[in-house]
């Protein structure tokens, strides 16, 4: 396996007239976690939602753990169990319990026996700290434990890289900081993780690279200290003194 | 006199009633009650009805009404995803058929079945095959617009994490959509299940046996015999001890998946 776990070269996304990624080259490498920062309508859901091919790229390569998705006869739906996803509105299956939600990929695509499935659910449950939750259904569960409860039914796949969308941006500011915390350790574990992200200081502190986009494009990208710390492009410094400061500045110039 | 909004309310209110009393009252008044007692309420006629009112009638009627549904279920599941379908073909087939079934009266479906079908195509079907194709025939047509609807109703981001997690869109539509879609449209399915109680009654049309008669069949056949009109009641009370508990079980449905939404928000 090689060094290299997601590589997108080229890649081009319009929907409709509106031309959403211009030509976006980026490399995650294994265990590696990045952070896309920009503002909205900059493509980063877009960018994000193309690694695992649930947005259709117009143009460009992607490959991921060795696989090339953009290729036409390329088996996508064996190639996204390795690719763990995570939803800004959690997306929890509503009629069934939390266990089952973890369960129920493995049993019917991965074809693991009930037992075995129950088992790595558990543990998975466990490790985002749930596990008394098993049995409860997504609707009884806040906000932050149905995502610490997605973020377990993606583990559940054991998959080789996670792709996080915005996935505290829903959640009430008391909660973010569980599943943060749930973040931190998958990447302190070794994950390799592409999150979309407003959390500066989890970008800051979590982050090996980071990328600011902007109108489609990748504007700048390096490690955390130098992007968010020293930020070399005019459009990064304006986005991050309206994220960091917000109440400092007047309304944004019209576009 | 300027009165109130609220006094005006409480007047208008007060009309209403004493309306609905006077009615009551021209209604007792007017109406030959003895002869109403004897010609309805003729317990003796009643008695003559059972027990075949509810070992043959009654059981006939649901035995029909189950094939039906099933059968429509059925044929209403697939035409729904026929008309969600990305290929335009199944998407015509689905809305002409729906079109066709829901526009043309059940009686000509099941006088099709008696006369047409068996001419065009050389075959003879039993009393069960036709109750179940006619009725499912033109149910189905009904059920694939509420099952579409409520297949259009599930999130799209419950399908979006089923084919992240490496579901097919098959695999996603059974295992995640179509669970969920059914939860949604359970109580209207249920008013298809009641339609079709009482259109169950149009079978006499192909022409049964004693042993075949359903409710309404069974019933006029004693009003032929009847000095009184007491069947009538009878059966349709008997219609109403089938759907009275579909329509409560119908509102109790409705009542929990509207507390669950509130338990959600």
């Amino acid at each position: 396996m090689s060094e290299i776990c997601v590589e997108i070269a080229g890649l081009k996304k319009s929907f409709g007239p509106l031309e959403v990624l211009k030509n976006i080259d980026l490399t995650v490498n294994r265990g590696d976690v990045v952070c896309i920062i920009g503002p909205s309508g900059s493509g980063k859901s877009t960018l994000l939602r193309c690694v695992n091919l649930l947005e259709e790229p117009n143009g460009g390569k992607i490959v991921v753990n060795d696989t090339e998705l953009t290729d036409p006869d390329v088996d996508i739906d064996r190639a996204r169990t390795k690719i763990g996803m995570v939803f800004q509105s959690f997306n929890l299956f509503s009629h069934l319990t939390v266990l089952n939600n973890l369960t129920v990929a493995q049993r019917k695509v991965l074809k693991r026996g009930e037992k075995e499935a129950q088992e790595i659910g558990l543990r998975n449950l466990e490790r985002v700290g749930l596990k008394e939750k098993a049995n409860a259904m997504p609707a009884q569960l806040s906000g932050g434990q149905q995502q610490r409860a997605a973020i377990a039914r993606a583990l559940s796949m054991n998959p080789e890289v996670m792709l996080f969308d915005e996935p505290t941006s829903a959640l009430d500011p008391e909660l973010v900081g569980d599943v943060l915390g749930v973040m931190r350790q998958l990447a302190d574990e070794g994950m390799t993780m592409l999150v979309v992200t407003h959390e500066m200081q989890f970008a800051r502190e979590v982050a090996d690279k980071v990328i600011f986009m902007d109108g489609g494009y990748i504007v700048e990208e390096g490690p955390a200290a130098e992007v968010i710390g020293n930020p070399q492009e005019e459009r990064t410094r304006e986005f991050l003194a309206r994220v960091l400061d917000p109440t400092h500045h007047g309304p944004s110039d019209p576009v | 006199m300027a009165l109130s909004k609220r006094k005006r309310a409480t007047y208008f209110r007060y009309a209403q009633y004493g309306l609905l009393v006077l009615i009551a009252l021209v209604v007792a008044f007017t109406g030959n009650w003895s002869e109403i007692a004897h010609t309805f309420f003729d317990l003796k006629t009643v008695g003559q009805m059972f027990p075949d009112l509810v070992t043959v009638a009654l059981k006939n009627t649901i035995i029909y009404t189950i094939l039906g549904f099933a059968f429509g279920l059925a044929l209403g599941l697939l035409l729904a995803l026929m008309k969600l379908s990305s290929v335009a073909p199944y998407r015509w087939i689905a809305t002409t058929y729906i079109e066709f079934f829901r526009g043309v009266p059940a009686l000509l479906v099941f006088l099709a079945f008696t006369v047409a079908v068996p001419l065009a195509f050389e075959i003879k079907f039993d009393i069960y095959s036709t109750a179940m194709l006619a009725l499912g025939l033109v149910g189905a047509a009904y059920m694939a617009e509420t099952i579409r609807a409520g297949i259009q109703a599930v999130p799209k981001g419950q399908v979006e994490a089923a084919r992240s997690l490496g579901m097919s869109r098959g695999r996603a539509m059974v295992t995640i959509v179509i669970p969920q879609a059914f939860r949604i449209i359970l109580p209207p399915l249920t008013n298809e299940l009641i339609m079709l109680t009482k259109d169950s009654s149009l079978i006499y049309i192909v022409g049964v046996t004693r042993e075949q008669y359903e409710l309404t069949k069974f019933g006029r056949e004693f009003l032929s015999r009847s000095p009184t009109l007491t069947p009538i009641l009878v059966i349709g009370l008997s219609y109403l001890v089938i759907t009275l508990p579909l329509g409560y079980l119908s509102r109790y449905l409705e009542r929990r998946s509207g507390g669950k939404k509130v338990s959600v928000v």
